[in-house]
């Protein structure tokens, strides 16, 4: 088999997880799925690692292939899959990240022999739990966070276990939403199925086996050059969560001991904080995101990204702590601290490759949500996630407003949000000064404020950084931190940035400003062009 | 008949394209001549000239010029724009600037900022606020300081872009008003007037760009006019908007942003005509030239329209021919990295250096390397002997870079990059078809641009699709579209209202200003009634989504069919519809439609019968003579099995074996799979 064969099955199968993507959008029916875009596809080779995706989430990437090795090795073994069974599970201690993320998989035969893996994660619009979302800010074990889905399957030779679909109807808030949204998971298995059948046809089941292994290979050798390029060493960094929202003010750190040592790295997270009250937590499958996610930045652009890239970086985590919480710790709000050790991975790297590491971005999703009560009870609901600002590079400044790390998120219409509820969004601009300075600039944070205009509203948020502020770099200054207020009846009053369900009424105003990045270099050395131009903007 | 001629021009980055019709005999014949940047209409008026003299017809007897340009695109992609100044509602200054920020390369460590055309110390706030349903909150105010500030900053164009404007422009007229008695002769963008469509950000950033466009593209119009009259050169003459249909110079003028997505255009609207002239309603069109791969997909007769593009990473919030676009073409590098991975694209030769046959300082190989190599040019008649390849130095390159790292022949080398590209190829046709829940094997691929011809049995074989169609002179098919397009002009109003009974009233209102609106633009272009049509579509969503459908409404106001088709197009499109959910209103559309006539256009192809000749070419693992038709001396009738080449002035077919070609009565070469 040669390079030509092997590039062709790669796109092929880079095409099929496309095929699958496109399935999910087209047949969704949540706004979560379908327009906040919070899903993710693959294929995965016979043994369940990660050939091709499609995504546009870091937090998803690279975590479905550890969701599916962990099912395979410690709940349902390979042997068991037939062609037209499928597996799903949301269990965060079973692989899974959080809850609200339900993963399928299908596995994939040729002539009897199974060549494949076709997977789907998709965010779900609510799995029960506390709070409406399932995204408790207060919730302190899991049981409070929603239903608990084990490796299952819910399709076993072809017939769905309507015992299982029943009971998930019972225990959700949304059923029509998450039955028809994860019905549109499993469509999608089938289109990858098919992609890869049609595929194994042309080439036959030893080839695609042979042709996954060389993608591997390729993407291990890319990876491996890119650490090569690192001086070994060994590197380490701390950043910190300011709480947990339940232990409200007790720091939670973020260690990372990076080792790099020829083409390999290993990262040592044992000096994490052990897990938390509050449901910041994370489990392997989002920490290992986290780390991956960091170095694969580090690869050369055009590498083909697979689990091939995962085989020279070994992680440790202890179990019990903040980045491997042992069950039944609470864990929806895990995209918090999977932001905090990236920010930590980038401060480690940052040691070995300095002309390449950002500073610190804002390094956390704003999420805000309005329930608004009108006079005659009526409800309108809107969740938001907000941005900051990115962090400086060493050969440029940080981005302004722009959605970083982890996540990436769209903001919302504000035209689109006053039609539709009684809110006015009274401000949006840029917050200047909240930058680093720096001998290259942060990337400024925003300001969004709303008012109520409506007699009630209930007001949850949760957000980060307010007292440990992103980091500056080489001499760089921090950001400014986060600041979230209640302005009612002229007064300013300070609000916790992790919050459930406050009373608002008519009139009052929540302002959020948001941290923008560290900067990167002396001050000192920002040319006379770059300072003349932050004044005339304003920037400063 | 005093003025027979009809002239269609498309001018490239290379060539300037026309197409004439001369209604005397009906035939359309094509011309090409060098582009020059510089002067664009330099480039026309030579192109027309040469045109008069070559077929045989006066330049007083023109009576109709068809113009696409780039000239708006080109601007925005240098940067050669007007300085503009922004008012924009006091506490949103910043909105062109935060975007909507969503990033879109995952990995990148070092990320540029999105474009914003106007910075930050050119946008200044307005008192003034308006809620949703256009009321006033508060009252526009502090106009003497703000005209003051204005006037300091020395604007070459304004763009005034308010919240809600859409639902009541009341305050952006009070503003234009001040503005253009504060700076006369300075051109003013109002974002109630561009694009008046519920999204802020995307409103804005149309407006912006109209703005600071408006003095580009009046230079232009002004040097065009310049040259009309020379020599009796007198034609009514219509420009190229992104949506498939052409407007007029002042309509240009005031609104050049509808210029900005009109490349694909000419090919979209020569897609569809070809469709019906060849009885075939579904088609996939690919255009395939030097550095991108373009698929729309014609249904029923009929390219889709989207409602939004963007250029350079800006929104721009116009109508215009939905396509999909991939970093795929002639030019794209073939490459072996560290791990002995071969990949094709999406770096891109360009047109300079080229690809290394060019001969003009390319050393990477690209995929019309791959072609040279395998023998299916013709060295000595390249873009009608324009060029000599190079192709020693294809070989070589294709050697050294990518079989001597893989251990293959030139050839087989050669013969991977083009499997790995038509996969690519493939792949983007699948998912233009399959995001609709259509079956490639239910269309037939048309196939075009200078490199479409090369690609398309191989392509259309991935797909499981049996029939191609290779239009004649596929490098300048884009002018043959505009020759026979209609003047169409959107008109859009957003007002969020439940589709029901009791929104009737408020929906009648608008489709009242929509229609009269219509007729006032139909006026202003003196089209005869009985060449008018006005026809009507609706966004429309269930409650809670956050993006519409587009459905035509020709019943308006009935409401019972407008829903009943929405119904339809979702689960067509998304594969499930709920006839319980609400329905809303976002944004209702006008298209007024002038109908330009319709010369009959005969295909006379010549009686060729001259024999074919014969060129070594690989295929089938060897090195074999295939016989190589002249499209010209192609007689009716002959059947060309492949292998066989297929040979016009500007492109190049190619008929894999298993493939047998045809010339279909409208000169169209039409292959089929052998069964």
């Amino acid at each position: 088999m040669n390079a030509i064969e092997i590039e062709v099955i790669r796109n092929a199968l880079t095409a099929a997880a496309a095929e699958m993507d496109v399935t999910v959008w087209r047949t969704s029916r949540s706004t979560i799925v379908r327009e906040l875009l919070d899903y993710s596809t693959a294929v995965f080779d016979a043994e369940g690692w990660n050939l091709a995706q499609s995504a546009r989430i870091p937090s998803h990437l690279n975590s479905m292939s550890h969701a599916l090795r962990e099912i395979l090795a410690r709940f349902i073994p390979a042997g068991e899959w037939g062609p037209d069974d499928v597996v799903i599970t949301n269990d965060p201690y079973c692989g899974g990240q959080h809850l609200p993320d339900i993963l399928a998989f299908k596995a994939v035969f040729h002539e009897g022999t199974r060549i494949a893996f076709a997977g789907t994660l998709c965010h779900h619009i609510d799995v029960g739990g506390l709070a409406a979302g399932s995204y408790a800010a207060k919730a302190t074990e899991i049981f409070q966070e929603g239903l608990r889905i084990p490796p299952l399957k819910v399709i076993a030779g072809g017939v769905r276990n309507e015992g299982v679909w029943a009971m998930i109807r019972q225990n959700i808030r949304k059923p029509d939403l998450l039955l028809g949204d994860l019905s549109s998971q499993l469509a999608s298995l089938d289109v990858g199925a098919a992609a890869i059948r049609r595929l194994a046809a042309r080439f036959g089941a030893a080839a695609m086996i042979e042709a996954g292994r060389r993608i591997l290979d390729m993407s291990e050798a890319g990876m491996r050059a890119a650490i090569a390029a690192m001086p070994d060493g060994i590197y380490e960094f701390e950043d910190f969560l300011d709480d947990d929202g339940v232990e409200v003010g007790k720091p939670i750190r973020l260690h990372v001991s990076l080792t790099i040592e020829g083409d390999e790295a290993r990262v040592d997270l044992s000096g994490c904080s052990p897990q938390a009250l509050g449901p910041v937590n994370a489990t392997l499958a989002s920490s290992t995101a986290a780390v991956m996610f960091a170095l694969m930045c580090c690869a050369e652009p055009g590498l083909h990204m697979s689990a091939g890239c995962y085989r020279p970086i070994k992680v440790e985590a202890p179990e019990g702590s903040v980045v491997n919480a042992r069950a039944p710790a609470a864990v929806a709000h895990r995209i918090a601290a999977t932001h905090r050790l990236l920010n930590a991975m980038n401060g480690a790297l940052h040691q070995a490759v300095p002309d390449r590491i950002p500073a610190a971005y804002y390094g956390n999703s704003y999420v805000t949500t309005f329930q608004t009560v009108a006079a005659d009870g009526g409800r309108e609901v809107l969740v938001e996630i907000e941005i900051g600002g990115s962090g400086a590079h060493p050969a440029k400044d940080g981005v302004n407003a722009f959605s970083s790390g982890m996540h990436n998120n769209s903001n919302i219409p504000i035209e689109m949000i006053e039609a539709q509820m009684p809110l006015t969004v009274t401000r949006y601009e840029l917050r200047p000064g909240s930058g680093g300075a720096g001998e290259r600039r942060g990337g400024l944070g925003l300001v969004r404020e709303w008012r109520v205009d409506s007699p009630r509203c209930l007001f949850t948020a949760n957000m980060d950084r307010f007292v440990h502020a992103p980091y500056g770099l080489a001499g760089g200054q921090a950001a400014a931190p986060g600041t979230l207020e209640l302005v009612r009846d002229g007064d300013t009053i300070a609000v916790p940035p992790k919050t459930d369900n406050l009373e608002l009424r008519e009139g009052d105003v929540i302002r959020l400003a948001t941290s923008g990045g560290g900067g990167f270099g002396d001050p000192e050395r920002r040319d006379g062009d770059a300072r003349t131009r932050d004044e005339r903007l304003g920037y400063a | 008949m005093d003025q027979p001629v009809r002239i269609a021009v498309d001018i490239g980055g290379t060539f300037t394209d026309l197409q004439i019709l001369d209604a005397r005999a009906g035939r359309v014949q094509a011309h090409k001549t060098p582009t020059t940047p510089a002067d664009p209409s330099e480039g026309l008026m030579t192109g027309v000239r040469e045109a008069a003299s070559h077929f045989g017809f006066a330049l007083s007897e023109v009576g109709m010029l068809l113009h696409g340009t780039t000239i708006a695109t080109n601007a925005v992609l240098e940067r050669k724009l007007a300085r503009g100044v922004l008012l924009t509602t006091a506490g949103f200054e910043d909105v062109l600037e935060i975007t909507r920020h969503v990033r879109r390369e995952l990995y990148r460590l070092d990320p540029d900022p999105f474009p914003c055309l106007i910075e930050r110390d050119r946008r200044l706030g307005v008192t003034e606020r308006l809620r949703a349903d256009g009321s006033v909150e508060i009252p526009l105010s502090g106009l003497d300081g703000l005209m003051e500030k204005l006037r300091a900053l020395e604007p070459e164009a304004v763009a005034i872009g308010l919240l809600h404007a859409y639902a009541n422009p009341a305050h952006e007229e009070a503003l234009a008003e001040a503005v253009r008695a504060a700076l006369p002769g300075v051109p003013v963008s109002l974002s109630s007037e561009v694009s008046p469509e519920i999204r802020e950000y995307e409103r804005l950033s149309t407006t912006v760009l109209n703005a600071v466009l408006m003095p580009v593209v009046q230079n232009y119009l002004n040097r065009l006019k310049a040259r009309l009259g020379e020599g009796g050169f007198t034609p009514r003459l219509f420009l190229v908007q992104s949506n498939g249909g052409m407007c007029s110079l002042d309509r240009a003028a005031a609104q050049p942003a509808r210029l900005l997505l009109s490349g694909p255009s000419g090919g979209a609207m020569a897609a569809e005509r070809l469709s019906r002239r060849l009885a075939r309603p579904n088609l996939v069109a690919v255009d395939m030239g030097g550095t991108s791969f373009d698929v729309s997909v014609v249904q029923d007769h009929r390219i889709g329209l989207v409602t939004q593009g963007e250029v350079d990473r800006l929104p721009v919030r116009l109508p215009m021919v939905e396509m999909r676009t991939i970093g795929a073409g002639g030019g794209s590098i073939a490459a072996v990295d560290a791990g002995g991975r071969l990949s094709v694209g999406p770096r891109s030769a360009g047109a300079r250096p080229g690809p290394v046959c060019y001969g003009r300082g390319g050393t990477e190989p690209t995929v019309s390397d791959a072609n040279a190599v395998l023998g299916r040019f013709d060295p000595d008649f390249f873009l009608g002997g324009a060029m000599k390849l190079e192709l020693g130095a294809a070989r070589e390159a294709m050697v050294a870079r990518v079989g001597d790292r893989l251990g293959l022949s030139t050839e087989a080398a050669a013969e991977g990059v083009m499997r790995v590209t038509n996969t690519q190829l493939a792949a983007a046709v699948r998912l233009s078809l399959f995001e609709k829940g259509l079956d490639p094997r239910d269309f037939a691929l048309l196939s075009f641009g200078g490199a479409g011809g090369l690609h398309a049995c191989e392509v259309a074989e991935e797909l499981g699709m049996t029939e191609i169609v290779l239009p004649r002179e596929p490098g300048t098919l884009s002018a043959y579209g505009i020759m026979f397009a209609d003047l169409v002009q959107d008109i859009a109003r957003s007002r969020l209202l439940p589709l029901e009974e009791a929104s009737l009233p408020a929906m009648e209102e608008t489709l009242g200003a929509l229609h009269a609106e219509a007729q006032a633009r139909l006026d202003a272009d003196a089209i005869p009634a009985g060449q008018r049509a006005v026809e009507i579509a609706a966004d429309l969503r269930y409650r809670g989504q956050a993006f519409e459908l587009l459905i035509p409404w020709p019943e308006a106001p009935a409401l019972t069919p407008l829903l009943a088709r929405f119904h339809a197009t979702h689960r067509a499109r998304f594969s499930y519809a709920d006839e319980s959910e609400r329905v809303e209103l976002v944004t209702l559309r006008a298209s007024a439609i002038g109908r330009l006539p319709k010369p009959e256009e005969s295909r006379d192809v010549p009686p060729g019968a001259s024999a074919p000749g014969t060129r070594r070419l690989w295929t089938g693992g060897a090195w074999c003579e295939v016989p190589v038709h002249l499209r010209e001396t192609l007689a009716q009738g002959v059947e060309v099995a492949g292998p066989a080449i297929i040979e016009e002035a500007f492109a190049t077919h190619w008929i894999a074996p298993g493939w047998t070609a045809t010339l279909d009565p409208e000169g169209a070469v039409i292959a089929r799979r052998t069964p």
